[in-house]
């Protein structure tokens, strides 16, 4: 019996010495970081997967990534600041850095992004510059994003023209789509009783919204020719210049027939073999290499005037206004990694703004992102403005769309667009 | 011996204070209080400032309203508005009205013919845009394939600022007008047989009786159907915004598509909230046209 004791004694001792060993230690709460982007195509579910391998690798933090097309995205942006419930972490463009901190929503970012190890010549210069605004530092970049020109090679290759010359010039690219512009008894456009009304294949695609002005400004651009005042508060390009760069575009849809007049989806015009080119950015490339069957390469935007230029902007990591600090550096912390990491971002099309991604192995191997590339130096991105949520939106009734409209779809007279365009943007960068 | 007499001895001896009715009133009246009237008078007080959602509302009394006044954006929205109602407010309601004789009659198959009609109703605006987007796509939609097999287009429907409007028009009385066919439907169920049946022992044709029972004691309905028509039509934004965003350049810019555009685009929320205040005064005025309305149609 009294052995018996014991060895119930010696058990239970061994239980109370061996406990705290046995019993895990319960761990720290992990700290939720909220981050928001625009991405709703195919990127989103690339920043999908770089979030989840963050959180894998930092067990600390549990980042939950929402994403939302980018009006919408900051219109919540806005009523979350009034809510007092910001995202931690914010993506936008570098034209949206001037609003949101002239609204004063925007940690100044420059001592966290040198503590995170970064400087500025770690950057493509455009890109670091884009971060910005009146000399105070809002966010870090993690890519670069412009107009660039799509090639099918199978039509390109049907129409006798040779894959290793792609056009560069206006001169070259408006040939090339005429050639590649096909009426139902095979005519080209410059051919004797060509029928622009029995086109069966166009040679290019091109956007007629927004993207139909940034083509625009593009196009000013490489005549040399400045948008607005430095200040930002008035427009400044000339009549002619102006006038020039819009008609360059109108005549490739009214003129030479190269473009289908309305197109309301050039990217599957693209995809279906509609169109034999496209100006389009670098975010379809995730989209076209699931097309079965399709075979395309890229080529820079055309330098139709003077100087080459394209239009070009990018994507950067912001950290909004809030009370915690710590929280603030968390949100860096994961930007940080994400710019680091931006190697498996440009699977999603996007060009990595930090030069030892955009210079490695596995992004100069990855298909269809030379055309980009290579415009990369005569990137030309929108000013920063206060009202450029105004100036810059890419709904309708906006100044910028209804003037790339009114060239692109009705085929108005370039020089009342010009004049339109140049007094609406006028009454709005007056605005107070 | 009546009952009520015996009703209204029992309820006075019911004892309760004046206060009760508005106790069982009351969680009504503050649902209705935050998220009704409280947001009417709040959006009406944004609209005499100047305001970007974030920071102090800055008063600007009616500044925004006189800015309206000599915006040409604002007269595009308001016309294109108008167009749109023209457009669909007639095939709205003479269409269910005639869908709702025809399945108000004993058809083969009349109960799957008005879940068909009534079904895209229930379909999420969203939805209905997209599908619609593809339908009509200039390049490889399904109504210019066959369009152009009969050598009749393709139409550039949503990037022609001719045909984008009468194109979401279309789209909006596919989507809509199933909702009142339902409405009349319940209208004509509640005219008595015994009034057609006597009209037409009396000699009456089937035009007789269309036009001389069922029209005027439909007449309630009808006034019904033409106020909600008008109020949901003056107040249009999904489809528009899902199937062409107020373009192609400001071709189907409607109001509150341009009030969106103004408050959530570029941030003017008392500019937005000025338009809001605007159309809500042109609607009340089009409500108040039923006072001039012979007496047993306004009844």
């Amino acid at each position: 019996m009294r052995r018996t004791w014991v060895l119930i004694l010696c058990v239970a001792l061994s239980i109370v010495v061996a406990a705290p060993a046995a019993i895990p230690v319960r761990a720290a709460a992990p700290t939720d970081l909220v981050f928001w982007g625009g991405w709703t195509g195919p990127d989103g579910d690339v920043m999908r997967g770089l979030v989840d391998q963050f959180n894998k690798e930092h067990p600390e933090f549990k980042v939950t990534l929402t994403t939302l097309q980018w009006t919408p995205l900051f219109d919540k942006f806005l009523t979350s600041v009034r809510a007092g419930q910001v995202p931690d972490l914010l993506a936008m463009h570098p034209q949206d850095i001037a609003q949101f901190s002239t609204l004063g929503l925007l940690e100044p970012v420059g001592e966290m992004v040198q503590h995170a190890g970064f400087k500025g010549s770690d950057f493509m210069d455009v890109a670091w510059k884009g971060t910005f605004y009146q000399g105070t530092q809002y966010a870090i970049p993690i890519d670069m994003h412009m107009h660039g020109v799509y090639v099918n090679l199978d039509l390109w290759a049907q129409a006798g023209l040779d894959s290793n010359r792609l056009p560069t010039t206006g001169t070259e690219f408006v040939a090339a789509t005429k050639r590649l512009t096909v009426d139902a008894a095979g005519r080209h456009p410059d051919d004797a009783g060509f029928d622009p009304k029995a086109i069966k294949q166009y040679g290019l695609a091109m956007p007629n919204n927004h993207h139909g002005f940034y083509m625009w400004y593009a196009l000013i651009s490489q005549q040399g020719d400045p948008f607005l005042t430095a200040d930002g508060s008035r427009a400044i390009f000339s009549d002619a210049k102006s006038n020039a760069a819009w008609q360059w575009l109108q005549d490739l849809v009214f003129k030479d027939h190269v473009v289908p007049v309305g197109e309301t989806n050039p990217y599957q015009d693209f995809v279906t073999k509609r169109t034999a080119m496209l100006i389009d950015g670098p975010w379809q490339i995730a989209g076209l290499e699931k097309v079965p069957g399709l075979r395309w390469t890229t080529t820079t935007f055309p330098r139709v005037f003077n100087a080459p230029a394209a239009w070009g902007s990018g994507h950067l990591f912001t950290i909004p206004k809030q009370s915690s600090r710590a929280r603030q550096e968390a949100a860096m912390t994961l930007a940080a990694w994400l710019v680091r990491h931006s190697q498996q971002w440009a699977l999603s099309g996007n060009v990595p703004a930090l030069l030892s991604v955009r210079s490695s192995a596995f992004f100069r191997g990855l298909k269809g992102r030379r055309g980009f590339v290579a415009e990369q130096p005569y990137e030309v991105i929108l000013p920063d403005i206060k009202n450029s949520a105004q100036v810059f939106s890419a709904a309708a009734p906006s100044a910028i769309v209804v003037s790339a409209q009114a060239v692109l779809i009705k085929g108005d007279q370039v020089s009342r667009v010009t004049q339109d365009l140049r007094a609406r943007l006028n009454a709005m960068l007056a605005t107070p | 011996m009546s009952i009520l007499p015996a009703l209204a001895s029992r309820r006075a001896g019911v004892r309760g204070s004046a206060a009760t009715p508005y106790l069982f009133l009351l969680p009504y009246l503050v649902v209705f209080v935050l998220f009704r009237f409280g947001p009417v008078v709040g959006g009406f007080l944004t609209s005499l400032t100047s305001w970007s959602i974030v920071g102090t509302p800055r008063f600007v009394g009616l500044a925004n309203y006189r800015a309206l006044a000599s915006d040409p954006l604002f007269y595009t929205a308001l016309k294109n508005t108008c167009y749109f109602l023209v457009l669909t407010a007639p095939a709205l309601v003479l269409g269910g009205f005639l869908l709702a004789l025809l399945l108000n009659r004993p058809l083969w198959g009349r109960g799957a013919a008005r879940v068909l009609i009534f079904a895209p109703y229930a379909m999420m605006s969203a939805v209905v845009g997209i599908l619609w987007n593809w339908i009509l796509d200039s390049n490889f939609g399904l109504l210019n394939f066959y369009l152009a097999r009969l050598h009749l287009g393709p139409i550039p429907w949503l990037s022609s600022e001719a045909a984008a409007m009468p194109a979401i028009a279309l789209t909006t009385v596919w989507w809509t007008v199933g909702y009142n066919m339902v409405i009349f439907l319940a209208g004509l169920q509640e005219i008595p047989h015994e009034l057609q049946e006597a009209a037409r022992i009396d000699g009456a044709g089937a035009w007789q009786v269309l036009w001389s029972i069922t029209v005027p004691l439909l007449r309630p309905t009808t006034f019904v159907v033409v106020m909600l028509t008008i109020i949901n039509t003056f107040q249009v934004f999904d489809q528009v915004y899902v199937m062409t965003g107020g373009g192609p350049g400001t071709a189907t810019l409607t109001l509150v598509q341009y009030l969106y555009f103004q408050a959530f685009e570029t941030f003017r929320l008392g500019y937005g909230s000025a338009i809001a205040y605007v159309t809500f005064a042109i609607l009340l005025a089009l409500s108040w046209l039923h006072r001039f309305l012979p007496s047993e149609v306004a009844a």
